[in-house]
Parts: C-alpha cells; structure tokens; sequence
C-alpha cells in the first residue's frame, strides 16, 4: 500500500466547495485536489473518521475537482486507464452501475448471512440481537431475519406443515442473499429444523457467505426456559408437530460456529457475541 | 401470543438496534422507490441510473428488478393474475425489509395492477414513492429492448402487458415521469427529478 500525501485541501469546510471561483452548496462534501504518479495501478481510499471518500472527475481547464451536472464517481478498478494517458488530473468520464464492491466501501464491511440454528428456546433470537447490537457497536450495519418476525410478513401465507417449513426456509434463504448482496451483515434467526433446507440455502450463497451457528442447547435446558410457552403447550398435546418433541430437529454436521463452545455451558449472549465477531473479522468481513 | 395468518403461537422479536439507529449509521432514512411502467418504458435504466446517482451522495441503496427476484425469491411463480399478485406482494414484503433496514430500496417491476402496488403503499405509510414512467406503447414497442413485444405480436407469449393484458396507470403517484416535446428525458436527468424529491421529503438525511 502506498500512503499518498495530498497538499493542504484548498476547500475544507463541509457544506461548500468551489465550481471556477464560486463557492456553491454541495451535497456536504469535500475536495481535495490529488496529483496521481502516472504508474499508478490502481487507489484504494480510507480515512481515519468513517468518512466516505471517493474519486470525482477533474474537468480539463483545471486541477480542481468541481461539481456539476456531469461530474461522476468511479471506483478504483478503472485508474489504470487513467494513470497511463499522462494527465493524472484529467480523469476520464466513467458511467458504472452499483454493485457489491460499491456497497462495500461505503460500509466498510462484507456481506454474509449469519444463519442461527437451533431448538425453540436455545437462544437463537438473544444472540442474534446481542450479536446485532455487539455490531452496531463497531459501526456495522447487520439486520434480523427473524423466524418469527418474517411469518408475520413475508410467509404469513405459510403453516408449520412439513412442504411449509421448507418454503419458509427457502424464502429467508433468499432474501437472506439478497441483502447479503447489498451488504449487510443479515442473521437469521430461523428454527430451520431440517438439514436439507438449511444446506440448499447455503448452496445459494458464495463459499464462506453462509456462517451457520448451531445453538447446540440440550432439550431438557430449552423446555425448562420455555420461553413462549410452546413446550408445555406441546406436552399437552395442543400443539402438534413441535420441534424436539414430536417433529425431528436434524443438527448441523459442518456448522461453522458451534455455541455454546465446549467447557463454557454459562456464556452469556454477550460473550456468544463476541465469538462470533471474532470469526467475522478473522474471515474479513468487517472491512471492505 | 399471535393468532396471524395461518401461524400461531407467533411472536413478535424486539431488537434493541432498530430503524432509528440504522439511520443514523447510513445518514439516510429507508424507503421505497416503486418504479412501475411497461415493459421497455426505461424502469432498470432509471433504477440504474438512480442508485449510481445515489451512490454518489454516498447513500446506500438497493436494486429489486422483477427479473432478478423472479430468479429467485419468486422462481417458482408464473404469470398467471393471481401469481402476478403473489409476485407483487413478495417484492412489497422485501421492499418493507430493505426500508426497515435502512437503505434506499428501488423496487423496478412492471406491476401492472393499481390493486397490487396499493397493497404495497399500504405496507409502507410514509415511505412509498410510486415513480410511473409513463413512455408511449408505441415508443416502448420500438425499443422491445427483450424482443418480448415481437413474440407476444407473433402470439408465442399471451398475456403480454400492453399487448393482451392490461396495464393499470397510477392515479396519484409522486413522480410521473413522462417524455418532453416527444423526447425522451435521460435517465441521469429522470434520477435528478427523484433525487430531488427524496432530497425535499428528508430521505437523504439520517
């Protein structure tokens, strides 16, 4: 990497800048005027507060970036084109579609689907929010995918028959891909008993985007929480079909992340949290 | 407990990082751009356009083309009405999610019926913005940039929107996008006009 030191900003404050001579409102952003060496391959640019940078054409009469119908924003794949011509203010006008590597920089991040599983009452929700908030926390964007919040919404049409589930599954898994494309950090929080639906959602997804998270919590530790009810309910047989009790929950044989980790049965979610932002910045995905 | 739909024993998850404080990490509050028109009438090219133009203005925004998600999500539906409905409604739903996550979600898809995408808005209060692309037929027709107004002339598609089945106009969208003197605005000038309307209505803020 090559650390490029800019003259002082000609423009500094955030709300103007300077199109010729006049100094015109801006969408709250700043110049500052880079002379690229011609063997440039490619620029990558960060900054040190979060703020969001990005290369914006020169027009040829000067050295000056300025803003106008026609000024562009383009990514870094394309300067090597512009480093050879010799002229390393002029840059050449680049018209682009969005896509995940756009996403990224903005957010700094890699999207990925975190997909947590496990029985009714292991903790899937409480890590999952513990997990967004540990996040947020970092200036991470990451959203829920909740079993319980999506069938209120999107597969309100669904049931718990056997056909049903798997669509409920298939349908996350979607949409779980979706906004891993847009760059979210999406955790599922889903139930998803079967081995079958879980392992098709993992094929939609690029290797090492689908990070499964198995709350590997005994039965008997599950129903005594019994958060919402449903084991007793279930006991008493007005419930039929329920997971652990008369429907099979087939655990992961390849999971990424198994919780709680072995020796450490009294983690707190928090804790869970935090083994799981490990993994997730080991493996890059909180940064660009 | 929940008695919605055909799921029981539902609950509804509180999460302590909610919508508030997704805008105030992207700097932007999340809505839906609706862009519904005829097929050819420039929906993709506007979503384009628009999500480049908001890229840069750094904001966060996301594409569902009813392309892509037919790929997907909704493989499994055809084009029969009632799967049309299920189409529309699906993207709705998504769309919610997007908004809820905070970004810019610009939903590009024919949706030719006014019952379908009011549904949506009704899913939405406050952050819905129908964008009509109101081009001619016949122009749309000339551009058949799919080859699909060709096929459906020759009668090897039925039920092809603007051909034999009907499209629906909004009749109280925010933006109507229409040609000017016979021409046609570009697509970085059609993006400015829903900037703009975003920018007024506080989208572009946290």
């Amino acid at each position: 990497m090559v650390v490029l030191k800019s003259v002082r900003p000609a423009i500094s404050c955030s709300s103007f800048g300077f199109d010729g001579d006049q100094l015109v409102p801006l969408h709250k952003v700043s110049f500052v005027n880079l002379t690229l060496p011609a063997s440039l391959l490619s620029v990558r640019l960060s900054s040190r507060n979060n703020a969001k940078l990005s290369l914006v054409q020169a027009t040829k009469e000067s050295s000056t970036a300025s803003t106008n119908d026609s000024a562009a924003v383009f990514s870094g794949e394309n300067l090597h084109q512009i480093a050879t011509n010799g002229k390393a203010t002029n840059i050449v006008w680049h018209k682009s579609s969005v896509g995940k590597v756009h996403r990224q920089e903005v957010l700094q991040q890699k999207g990925c689907v975190i997909w947590i599983t496990g029985l009714s009452g292991s903790g899937k929700s409480t890590l999952a929010c513990a997990l967004c908030q540990a996040l947020y926390s970092r200036g991470k964007l990451a959203y829920i995918l909740d079993g319980d919040n999506v069938r209120h919404g999107l597969n309100r049409d669904l049931s718990f028959k056997a056909e049903d589930r798997a669509e409920n599954i298939r349908r996350i898994g979607e949409v779980a891909k979706l906004f891993a494309d847009a760059g979210i950090i999406c955790i599922a929080s889903v139930l998803s008993p079967y081995r079958k639906d879980r392992d098709a959602c993992r094929s939609l997804l690029p290797e090492g985007d689908f990070i499964e998270v198995f709350m590997n919590v005994p039965l008997q530790i599950c129903e005594a929480r019994d958060p919402k009810g449903l084991y007793k309910l279930a006991r008493a047989g007005k419930i039929n079909g329920f997971t652990g009790i008369d429907d099979p929950y087939e655990p992961p044989l390849n999971c990424e992340l198994e919780l709680p980790q072995k020796g450490n049965n009294c983690a707190s979610p928090c804790e869970m949290a935090e083994i799981v932002i490990s993994y997730l910045e080991e493996k890059g995905y909180l940064q660009a | 407990m929940s008695t919605m739909g055909n799921s029981t024993n539902i609950f509804w998850q509180e999460s302590p990082v909610g919508k508030l404080e997704r805008q105030k990490l992207l700097n932007q509050k999340g809505c839906v751009v609706w862009i519904t028109g005829l097929s050819g009438s420039g929906k993709s090219t506007l979503a384009c356009s628009l999500s480049w133009e908001l890229h840069t203005r750094g904001k966060l925004s996301y594409i569902l083309d009813g392309d892509n998600v037919r790929h997907g999500l909704n493989k499994d539906l055809g084009f029969k009405a009632e799967d049309r409905t299920e189409n529309i409604r699906r993207v709705g739903e998504v769309a919610k999610l997007f908004a809820d996550a905070g970004l810019i979600c610009i939903a590009s898809l024919i949706s030719p019926y006014r019952k379908d995408r009011d549904a949506c808005r009704a899913m939405l209060p406050d952050a819905f913005i129908e964008v009509f692309m109101n081009m001619p037929l016949a122009l749309c027709e000339e551009r058949d940039p799919k080859g699909l107004y060709k096929l459906a002339r020759a009668g090897k598609i039925k039920g092809f929107t603007g051909i034999d089945d009907p499209y629906e106009p909004p009749l109280n969208c925010e933006i109507e996008l229409n040609q000017k003197d016979g021409v046609c605005p570009t697509p970085s000038a059609m993006a400015g006009e829903v900037i703009t309307y975003l920018e007024d209505k506080g989208y572009l803020q946290g």
